[in-house]
């Protein structure tokens, strides 16, 4: 699994660093720099071509798209990640709250209802059996 | 809590669903308000109205009726820590345990450019790409010499405002500094008394030697000038001075 994206990895590395040569030649052109220049433009579609080879490797990996809002708005995805992972615990911990709640009210009610109606219980108990401890 | 006692609603035994001739599948008359204490609340039609499979057929003849079963316990639900449940803990600790770094540029140091800026300012965001993907072929083919010569470009540097790829965000710069300024920041209360500690080493350390240079700048005065040990007491507070 990690093979694919350090494949990846490596080929996006070279290419930026082809790029960013590239814009090397280009921001002071010297005659001199032609054939340099032809070079790295067929070495930036060679890149390309390694990059497009590995897309076939990554077809199972789904990205989200909010991730990529992160990166369009200059911020750290890594912050996204971040914020889903609070957002799970915090959710969790209201739903276990909220479960927690309800296994009491069952035991209260119940434990009620037999006081009050202690031969329909006795029944409801029969059907359903004793509940578990809260 | 979805089950529904009769007995809430002021049925007693006899009264109970199959004593009123309730079948399976037959819809419930109103409730009959014989006893009005009891039957301040009506069913809710809703309620009773479910469809026959959420019924237990072996309830329709006890004084209960809609009892559902139970749900599956085996069943994962929010009452266990899911992060721990999908193993989570490492990601949970590695981003929300230390402060994750705010800009673009710090999750990818490397990336040459000015990257912290919106993407819809340049036209450079993914989501464009994504919604208006450009017209290409799908292959990519190498240059022909032909086609190089449209990359013939004129001598010189650059306009200032094509120059982007030198810029880089100030990250190191802001490093370097950060650094130097740690030891000037205000520390937190326990480290003034290790400062504290290590100054008094220090003094510790330096005393021997300055006893040393008084005595050997004594005894070179008094080898010098035996007959004026008047100046060798002016002595001391010169050294301090140093």
């Amino acid at each position: 699994m990690a093979e694919k994206f350090d494949n990846l990895e490596e080929h996006l590395e070279k290419f930026i660093e082809n790029i960013r040569q590239l814009g090397i030649i280009v921001s002071d052109f010297q005659p001199s720099s032609q054939t340099g220049l032809n070079q790295k433009l067929n070495l930036m579609i060679t890149g390309l071509q390694d990059i497009e080879k590995c897309r076939q490797q990554l077809n199972d990996i789904h990205v989200p798209l909010e991730a990529f809002e992160y990166i369009d708005q200059g911020r750290n995805p890594q912050l996204y990640t971040k914020e889903c992972l609070e957002r799970a615990l915090a959710k969790n911990e209201q739903v276990k709250g909220k479960i927690d709640t309800m296994t009491k009210f069952k035991s209260l009610l119940i434990s009620e209802l037999g006081k009050v109606f202690p031969e329909e219980m006795a029944k409801y108990k029969a059907i359903h059996g004793d509940d578990p401890p809260s | 809590m979805t089950e529904i006692f009769s007995s809430l609603y002021g049925q007693t035994e006899a009264q109970g669903p199959s004593a009123m001739g309730f079948g399976p599948g037959k819809p419930l008359p109103p409730p009959v308000p014989q006893n009005p204490v009891h039957m301040a609340v009506p069913i809710p039609h809703q309620l009773v109205d479910e469809g026959p499979p959420l019924r237990k057929p072996a309830a329709m003849n006890e004084p209960f009726y809609l009892v559902r079963e139970l749900p599956m316990e085996t069943e994962l639900t929010g009452n266990t820590n899911l992060i721990t449940h999908y193993n989570l803990e490492h990601a949970y600790n590695k981003f929300c345990g230390k402060k994750v770094k705010e800009k673009l540029s710090n999750f990818l140091p490397e990336l040459p450019g000015m990257i912290d800026t919106q993407g819809l300012q340049d036209g450079s965001s993914l989501r464009s790409l994504i919604e208006k993907p450009p017209v290409c072929n799908n292959s990519f083919s190498p240059l022909t010499g032909t086609m190089l010569t449209g990359f013939r470009l004129h001598t010189g540097p650059l306009p200032e405002q094509y120059r982007l790829m030198h810029i880089q965000p100030p990250k190191k710069k802001s490093k370097h500094k950060h650094r130097h300024h740690r030891p000037q920041d205000p520390l937190p209360p326990e480290t003034p008394s290790d400062s504290d500690h290590k100054k008094k080493k220090k003094k510790k350390d330096d005393d021997p030697d300055r006893k040393k240079k008084k005595k050997d700048k004594k005894k070179k005065k008094n080898r010098h000038s035996p007959d004026h040990p008047g100046t060798t007491s002016s002595q001391p507070s010169s050294s301090s001075l140093r």
